[in-house]
């Protein structure tokens, strides 16, 4: 299973160089997932580089340049839709290429780069999401007080 | 004279529009307005209610349903795939269940009520009243058809004309099924007004005795539905190879096939 696709940036890349946007086609039809590879009991906090931030409907989707222990390399993080950003506080061009930025995440069951966004901070302004799990709408753990179009920022 | 005369007629003239009132509004009781915005009612102790997941525990499934069920959800993949995150409509009954929690809009006039939820901006029309559309020209939807009547001050709503669906989350269904929905306004311990919706799904291929839902809606608190845009893969994919032969000095005349036939290459 390849990780998740984004539209708008496969978009770009089709434009900008043919043939390895071609290699990525094949990974169209998975372009939008549900929510059920995230683990939702747990919380990171990851640093990095703004490299796209895509404030999209069905789902939000993220590159973000991370530096650790593995090296150097862009993850790619999903969250809640565009109705839910800006009513948790998000406003249009908020997060640019090249800001630093903190993601709290749910993070990939199977342990890869990436992650389901529950909260981020980013030029000082923090953005957090209500503790609903997006594909069941129901709440996922006391780890936040929120509800499904609150702002309420996790506690952690 | 002339003014005399002008006189007289706009006292005529009102106490027709007067007597026309009173015609109008003895012919048409006062019916409750539903016309706002709206979202999820939670009552105290009560878990939120979504139409995601899976079918709801305790469904009276006939055999062919359990089959149903048990085919499409063979075909979910281990994302649990739904079809809201491939930009399509819930469809009716789940769309009224809120799926998400988003906002929804209720226009209402004498003869239509629609039905806005933000997500895909979905649609309902529910006509009321004598002007229907002919059976033969209702075109199946996710959201069928629904023609609604007032029952005291509750408007009762028939939806017929259903695609199959059978990817709905909570109440999966045939396109055999009917909805019958129950608009009423009540209002909370505080004094808010609230919509009460109650709907019965009878569907002789998946239900065994006709499944309930019930559920409330208070009013918008900050008043606005956002634009909910949600891309369309294959659209935007054909664009860009348009845009690609253009550049190339080409007419932009590829077609989806050309969309398709790139695709299948790599697999």
């Amino acid at each position: 299973m390849s990780t998740i696709a984004v539209s708008t940036i496969l978009r770009r890349l089709i434009v900008a160089v043919a043939a390895p946007a071609l290699v990525l086609w094949g990974t169209l039809a998975s372009a939008h997932h549900s929510a059920a590879q995230f683990d939702f009991g747990q919380r990171i906090t990851v640093e990095g580089t703004v490299k796209e931030f895509n404030v999209t409907n069905p789902h939000t989707e993220a590159i973000v340049t991370v530096k650790d222990a593995k090296g150097t390399r862009d993850w790619r993080f999903e969250g809640h839709s565009a109705s839910h950003f800006y009513r948790a506080g998000y406003t249009r061009d908020m997060v640019n290429a090249g800001d630093k930025i903190a993601i709290l995440i749910a993070p990939r069951k199977d342990g890869g780069d990436g992650g389901f966004i529950q909260a981020f901070t980013v030029n000082g302004k923090t953005v957090g999401f209500g503790n609903l799990s997006p594909e069941s709408g129901k709440p996922l753990d006391s780890a936040t007080t929120s509800n499904a179009t609150g702002s309420g920022a996790p506690k952690n | 004279m002339p003014s005399t005369l002008s006189a007289v007629i706009k006292a005529m003239s009102l106490a027709a529009a007067v007597a026309a009132c009173v015609a109008v509004s003895a012919a048409e009781p006062a019916h409750p307005d539903f016309t706002g915005l709206w979202t999820g009612h939670r009552e105290a102790g009560q878990g939120r209610a979504s139409g995601f997941g899976g079918p709801q525990a305790g469904l009276p499934l006939t055999e062919e349903g359990k089959q149903r069920i048990a085919d499409y959800n063979k075909l979910l993949g281990p994302e649990r795939a739904n079809p809201a995150a491939y930009c399509v409509d819930y469809g009716v009954p789940t769309v009224m269940e809120l799926p998400g929690g988003y906002p929804i809009e209720f226009i209402q006039k004498p003869e239509q009520l629609t039905i806005i939820y933000e997500v895909e901006n979905e649609t309902r029309r529910i006509y009321i009243g004598d002007r229907q559309l002919p059976t033969q020209k209702r075109l199946p939807s996710r959201d069928g058809y629904s023609e609604g009547h007032w029952e005291g001050d509750t408007l009762v709503v028939k939806t017929t004309d259903l695609l199959d669906g059978q990817d709905q989350g909570g109440h999966p269904h045939s396109d055999k099924a009917t909805v019958v929905e129950r608009f009423s306004l009540t209002k909370d311990d505080k004094g808010t007004k609230l919509i009460s919706y109650e709907a019965s799904i009878t569907d002789p291929v998946y239900y065994t005795a006709p499944v309930k839902i019930a559920r409330k809606y208070e009013p918008l608190a900050d008043g606005f539905i956002i634009p909910y845009r949600c891309p369309d893969e294959f659209w935007y994919s054909l664009l860009e190879l348009r845009r690609d032969q253009v550049k190339e000095g080409k007419p932009g005349n590829a077609r989806m096939s050309d969309v398709y036939k790139a695709r299948e290459a790599l697999e």
